[in-house]
């Protein structure tokens, strides 16, 4: 109570009417768990999109690396498309224009699923990013690396595997953990398909009861998952540095 | 029997032709040395044979088998791509700047490729990992990685790494020049210990005491071509080419 009546001083008058009218101190268990679900939601979308955009971020630079004009073009293209065009509208493609197209097409209306949306769209986004990323750490082991496996009859396809990529692994990690920092933020994008995640939620109290309040709440989880994302990043990216000395 | 052939070999990077119809036929046992300017093709060469780099013209044989045979760029035989693997693993490369995979341990740098390319027992590929730590003389060092090692260790361990695959002939490429120069030695030593068990080695190298040692034959190489060829003797002291004695005088 001290502390509140510190921190609403600091704010003058406005505070002094909330702190008046109880709006300030504590959560009702019903907006708990709001906040938490929104929190769920939130990390669910920036983790499967992380999960999936390495993986097929890995497929995506190989081709962008590879001699095959076609996977070539291909890969080429999916980047140029999805960093060229706002996570936004790719959202929106997926969740409105997609079954728009389906209807058109079969005459058969389909119910989609939102949160799987989310999902694809952010995945296919992110695999664009990461692929990029990915390319770029390829491209930066040293090309005797490849030689020296080919020499020791090694297929392209083994030396990748088990000499070239293992070796990106901790150059990948700093930015794959800003890549999942953004994807956090980005996921606010997701209230305009129907989902409340934590900044919608958020907003939803502050607007209905006219506090500030939960946007500092909001705040608060955002700096708590991103931090803890430094640290877990930080921490396996010396784990996997140690053949560097 | 001939262990590498090489007739009429011709390489180009686009306009720049770097091997200028190079013929040179290797013996089982036999060292051959070679040496020559920087920028002479030597290296070409070497990748040439196990098809790291693609020949322009001209034939391959290794073991007495046709490897490559190709006329203006064009594959004339279309070889069976797991026949040349085949021939061309029998071929051990060490390079000048080592090339150990840094992020495996140094038994597992030598484990590798049996394993996944011969498909080695892991039991039988570490035994006799162990045993060619050993002939090198870093079987304590098993476990280290290789930026802990000296530049020396980790060229004997890329010899070990090469020599596990069991290849017929071995090829060095200059490997000691990135090496500081009190470290050459126990190199040398460990290709020597090859040479005297019989193994058929093609060195490129600029230590011409080395050479005048261990080669059974030496090469000079000048643009492209094979200048002279002879004994250590006869090439090293004797030199009949001009471009030979001027090289050597470059160097000596
Ligand atoms: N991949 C390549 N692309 C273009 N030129 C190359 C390539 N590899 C080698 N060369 C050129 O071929 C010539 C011979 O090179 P190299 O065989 O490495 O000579 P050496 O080993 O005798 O010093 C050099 O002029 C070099 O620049
Ligand atoms: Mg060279």
């Amino acid at each position: 109570m001290v502390e509140k009546g510190f921190v609403c001083s600091l704010t003058g008058v406005r505070v002094q009417n909330f702190y008046d009218e109880g709006k300030i101190n504590v959560l009702t268990e019903i907006q708990l768990w709001a906040i938490f679900n929104g929190t769920i939601v939130t990390l669910e979308i920036a983790i499967v999109a992380i999960i999936f955009g390495a993986i097929f971020g890995v497929v995506v630079a190989l081709g962008r690396l590879s001699k095959n004009k076609v996977a070539n073009a291909l890969s080429w293209f999916y980047i140029w498309f999805f960093r060229g065009t706002p996570l936004l509208l790719q959202l929106f493609i997926i969740y409105y224009a997609i079954p728009i197209i389906y209807l058109d097409a079969t005459g058969i209306t389909f119910e989609i699923n939102p949160m799987i949306c989310a999902f694809v769209a952010f995945s296919l986004n992110a695999t664009a990013y990461l692929a990029e990323i990915i390319r770029a750490a390829i491209e930066s082991i040293d090309g005797g690396q490849m030689e020296a496996a080919k020499a020791l009859g090694m297929s392209y396809r083994q030396a990748m595997t088990k000499i070239i990529i293992p070796q990106t692994y901790k150059r990948l990690v700093a930015p794959l953990g800003n890549e999942l920092i953004m994807l956090l933020k980005d996921t606010s994008l997701v209230s305009t398909i129907a989902l409340f995640d934590l900044l919608r939620t958020t907003k939803t109290m502050a607007s209905a009861t006219g506090s500030w309040i939960y946007y500092i709440y909001a705040a608060a989880i955002y700096l708590f998952l991103t931090t803890i994302i430094q640290v877990v990043f930080d921490m396996m990216e010396k784990k996997l540095g140690i053949y560097e000395r | 029997m001939s262990m590498v052939k090489l007739v009429n070999v011709r390489k180009s990077f686009g306009d720049l032709e770097v091997l200028k119809g190079v013929n040179l036929e290797v013996q089982q046992g036999e060292v051959v040395c070679i040496i020559g300017a920087s920028g002479s093709g030597k290296s070409t060469m070497l990748r040439c044979l196990n098809q790291l780099e693609r020949i322009s013209d001209g034939e391959i044989y290794i073991e007495d088998e046709l490897s490559d045979k190709r006329a203006n760029n064009k594959d004339l035989m279309k070889i069976d791509a797991a026949k040349v693997q085949s021939l061309c693993t029998d071929l051990g490369m060490v390079f000048q700047n080592f090339n150990l995979f840094p992020h495996l341990t140094v038994i597992d740098n030598v484990t590798i490729a049996p394993l996944i390319v011969k498909k080695t027992d892991k039991k039988i590929a570490e035994t006799r990992a162990l045993d060619l730590l050993s002939m090198v003389g870093l079987s304590q060092k098993k476990d280290e990685y290789p930026s802990r090692l000296s530049g020396g260790q980790q060229q004997r361990v890329a010899i070990a790494r090469a020599l596990a695959m069991d290849p017929k002939i071995m090829m060095f490429d200059e490997p000691t020049s990135a090496l500081d120069p009190e470290l050459v030695g126990e190199v040398l030593a460990t290709m020597r210990q090859l040479a005297e068990k019989g193994m058929t080695m093609l060195i490129v190298t600029h230590e011409i005491g080395f050479a005048r040692e261990v080669a059974d034959r030496v090469i000079f190489m000048d643009a492209g071509v094979i200048c002279e060829e002879g004994t250590p003797e006869e090439v090293l002291l004797n030199p009949k080419e001009e471009r030979t004695k001027s090289f050597l005088n470059k160097i000596l």
